[in-house]
């Protein structure tokens, strides 16, 4: 590690030459130029924007310039062209983002474009002052009796960054095939695409090690002492991931299924390492719970088989109504609501005698189960337009209220009229 | 006038916490030295036969760092930077650095090498006074002569080719021809490579060295010329037809089966010495390259040479006259050659202990023996397109897809026909 410290710290003897300072001054110098020109506004009529063409376009002159004159001009004319290519990553993001969607767009931007081209540029300057090849044996120490090198070390960071983020499109890709050719659900397609992105990432780690000429052996006694580390320190983290994956196989918690969480409908969004992510339609909240809680508690679910999802309304219709002619309008009325399913049909039942009212229920089957309170509303505006229309009254609760005499000899009974 | 904005809270944070760790890297590198060291760039040529790993980049500073050792005593507070380039890669990226103005200040290169690079602009002329010339060869100077009589570097070293066998297995090595194919007849496997540059010391050993120079030179070899070079081109194929004879595609994979064990004989260049001895310890057995009917062998020993930058400061270019100077005096050349046993001096005045190492007296062997190539390194050099086309019609006629005679008549045709 000393080692390659030195050597870059040694790149720092490069400042003694003159060109490489008026180099440095000229490009350096035009980029804070450039800062303080767009701050300040120092060219009214120039829009902010085109500030930094016409820096490179200064800096491309300076660069001929230095030419002519014969003296060296790559470095400066090399920082010109990194500029470049960053000023063209910030006029690609709007492109991207029409085409690819905001989100998409700002992913592949900040997790797979920048860095990129962060590292590109980085390689591009130290090619310029120095051999990557002799740099990346530098030795920089050893892991497990391994001898690693810098060129090691980045490769393996290198791939660990891009099986991490970058796995993601390809796994989404062969699950859309699979899904296609199996004509499997989107809760599947889902789950296959995360199964298929744990086991590149796993797959990515696994070459890293052997990139790294990692002993197998210590790897496997390593994973021996780690594994009281887990049963002592970091088990939650350990079981949720386990969970997560267990649920992934069992498939009773896929994106897309839709859960019962403290009495309200919530659909999973995306089964993650730790959580699971939910949404809540009532109030549009989203609700992280741990993969743990799905593996140990019981849970509801409406779609583990199908999506349908059988609802249900209470009514009450006076005494004088005949229940046979209520319960054949109920299930009349609930076929004509668009978002109740017709098969099965609805199904309307006298429930019991209550105070001041008959008590029927009427059942009924819906699509989706993250429309019920929308659909059960609907039904009931549909019962009263019904009712009224039929002259069928949900009367109210009655009470019958009278005073008490004292003594109770002095007490009679209310007198009907 | 709108207020700069403030650095905000969190780039005071980031700056806080960098400028500590910034100033720990400066004072790091401040302590290698007692101070600010006078850093001296070196890029170094690789060839082609060595691969730049971990042992290598060890090796080379190793060996560069008694010699840097002893150059600080005289200018102390001297750190060498050395940047090792593949000799495919050199001029590209020599240029490319000097572009930048980032070029480093003394090259070691072959000295062929030192030449096109000379030609091209990408390394200055040495400076031919302030040094005591005379203490090189007139024909190794004149190698590194351009045609206006520029010197492309200083002679440094000499790095040779050789016999390397396994002593476990085989007692001695063959010292002619004619016993190198008896060995592999009695079951030791012999490796040569198809690289023409590594296989034309079998030129000289069949007598066909004067044959070549004169094609080289863009004349018509004469009839027993020509016919010395069919007899060269026939023990090649013939060779191949042993069973025990292997022709490799390159000087690493034969190293490499050699170093497996797989091959016990096989011709070497001196520089990979330390790795076949790191790999067989004392089984490994070093001796010349046999000669032939036709005479001694006729190895291409590569003259490594050192060269300047063009685009150091003032100061860095007084430093590196400086080294390359103390790099070629007779006590820094006598104790590179024996400290290392792999190199031998350019320095003519200084004696190499032939008596007290087999290595340095295979060396130093090989170095006469390879006297007889001086021509022909002068005419062709490593990178000439010319031994491109040599490489193919070796590979045709070696595995038998083109008679002796017509390949004979194509070799000249190709020397003949000068880039």
């Amino acid at each position: 590690m000393r080692e390659l410290l030195l050597e870059v710290l040694g790149w720092l003897g490069y400042l003694e030459r003159p060109t490489v300072l008026l180099q440095l001054g000229v490009a350096i110098g035009l980029m804070v130029l450039r800062l303080f020109a767009a701050r300040r506004n120092w060219l009214p009529r120039l829009r902010t924007q085109r500030y930094t063409p016409l820096a490179l376009v200064v800096l491309a002159a300076s660069c001929l310039l230095l030419a002519l004159l014969g003296l060296p001009y790559g470095l400066s004319g090399q920082l010109g062209v990194l500029w470049l290519g960053w000023y063209g990553l910030n006029q690609l993001q709007p492109l991207l983002q029409r085409c690819l969607g905001a989100k998409t767009a700002q992913q592949l931007d900040s997790r797979l474009l920048r860095p990129g081209y962060l590292l590109l540029a980085a390689l591009l300057l130290i090619t310029t002052v120095d051999s990557i090849s002799d740099l990346a044996v530098a030795p920089l120490g050893s892991v497990l009796g391994v001898p690693i090198d810098a060129g090691r070390l980045f490769n393996a960071a290198l791939i660990t960054y891009l099986v991490l983020v970058g796995s993601g499109p390809p796994a989404a890709g062969v699950a859309w095939l699979m899904q296609r050719a199996l004509a499997t659900s989107d809760g599947s397609r889902k789950a296959l695409e995360l199964m298929l992105r744990y086991a590149v990432v796993g797959l990515g780690l696994v070459a890293v090690g052997v990139h790294l000429g990692l002993n197998t052996t210590a790897l496997i006694a390593v994973a021996g002492g780690l594994s009281v580390g887990l049963g002592f320190g970091i088990k939650e983290v350990f079981s949720n991931f386990i969970s997560g994956l267990w649920l992934l196989f069992e498939g009773s918690v896929r994106p897309g299924e839709v859960l019962m969480v403290d009495g309200d409908p919530c659909e999973v969004r995306k089964l993650g390492l730790r959580a699971t992510l939910l949404w809540r339609d009532r109030d549009n909240a989203e609700l992280l719970i741990p993969n743990q809680t799905f593996f140990t508690e019981a849970a509801t679910t409406y779609t583990a088989s199908d999506r349908m999802r059988r609802s249900q309304v209470s009514i009450g219709a006076a005494y004088h109504h005949n229940p046979a002619e209520v319960i054949t309008l109920l299930e009349a009325t609930a076929l004509e609501v668009a978002r109740v399913l017709p098969q099965p049909a609805p199904k309307a039942l006298l429930l019991n005698y209550g105070d001041s009212a008959i008590n029927y229920c009427l059942r009924f089957w819906i699509a989706n189960p993250m429309d019920n309170v929308g659909i059960c509303s609907e039904v009931n505006q549909a019962i009263w337009r019904a009712f009224r229309d039929s002259s069928i009254e949900i009367p109210f609760p009655q009470h019958v209220e009278y005073s008490m005499q004292w003594p109770p000899e002095r007490h009679h009974t209310n007198e009907f009229t | 006038m709108p207020h700069p904005r403030a650095p905000s809270q969190a780039t005071r944070r980031v700056a806080s916490r960098c400028v500590p760790v910034l100033a720990s890297l400066l004072l790091l590198g401040c302590r290698a030295s007692d101070g600010l060291p006078n850093v001296m760039y070196l890029g170094m040529e690789v060839n082609p036969d060595e691969k730049i790993d971990a042992n290598l980049r060890t090796d080379t500073r190793q060996r560069l760092g008694q010699l840097e050792d002893g150059y600080r005593q005289l200018h102390p507070n001297t750190r060498f930077q050395v940047s090792l380039y593949p000799e495919k890669q050199l001029a590209w990226v020599i240029q490319h650095r000097n572009r930048a103005g980032l070029g480093p200040d003394l090259l070691l290169l072959n000295g062929d090498t030192a030449v096109r690079l000379l030609k091209a602009g990408v390394i200055a002329p040495y400076p031919q006074t302030g040094v005591d010339l005379n203490q090189f060869g007139p024909q190794v100077l004149n190698r590194l002569r351009t045609p206006s009589g520029d010197l492309a570097g200083l002679p440094f070293l000499v790095q040779t080719q050789l016999a390397c066998f396994n002593r476990r297995r085989l007692p001695a090595a063959p010292a002619t021809l004619e016993q190198l194919l008896d060995t592999s007849a009695k079951g030791y496997p012999v490796g040569l490579t198809m690289e023409a540059y590594n296989l034309f010391w079998t030129v000289g050993s069949l007598g066909a060295v004067d044959a070549i120079d004169t094609a080289a030179a863009g004349r018509q070899p004469s009839g027993a010329q020509q016919q010395a070079i069919e007899r060269w081109l026939t023990w090649l194929q013939n060779a191949n037809s042993q069973q025990r004879v292997t022709f490799y595609a390159s000087q690493s994979s034969a190293e490499a089966e050699f170093q497996a064990g797989r091959l016990d004989w096989f011709p070497c260049r001196s520089a990979s010495i330390p790795r076949l001895r790191k790999a067989l310890g004392d089984g490994l057995g070093v001796a010349p390259l046999p000669r032939g009917e036709g005479g001694d062998p006729s190895p291409i020993n590569k003259l490594r040479v050192l060269a300047l930058g063009t685009n150091t400061s003032h100061s860095s270019r007084e430093r590196a006259l400086a080294f390359s100077r103390f790099s070629v005096n007779p006590l820094s050349q006598r104790s590179l050659t024996l400290d290392s046993q792999v190199v031998l001096p350019a320095n003519r005045f200084v004696g190499v202990p032939v008596s007290s190492s087999a290595v340095l007296s295979a060396m130093v062997t090989s170095a006469q023996q390879g006297h007889q190539t001086n021509t022909l390194a002068e005419l062709m050099h490593s990178n000439d397109p010319r031994m491109a086309e040599i490489q193919t019609l070796l590979t045709t006629l070696v595995f038998g897809e083109m008679q002796p005679t017509t390949a004979g008549q194509s070799l000249v045709a190709i020397l003949r026909n000068r880039p």
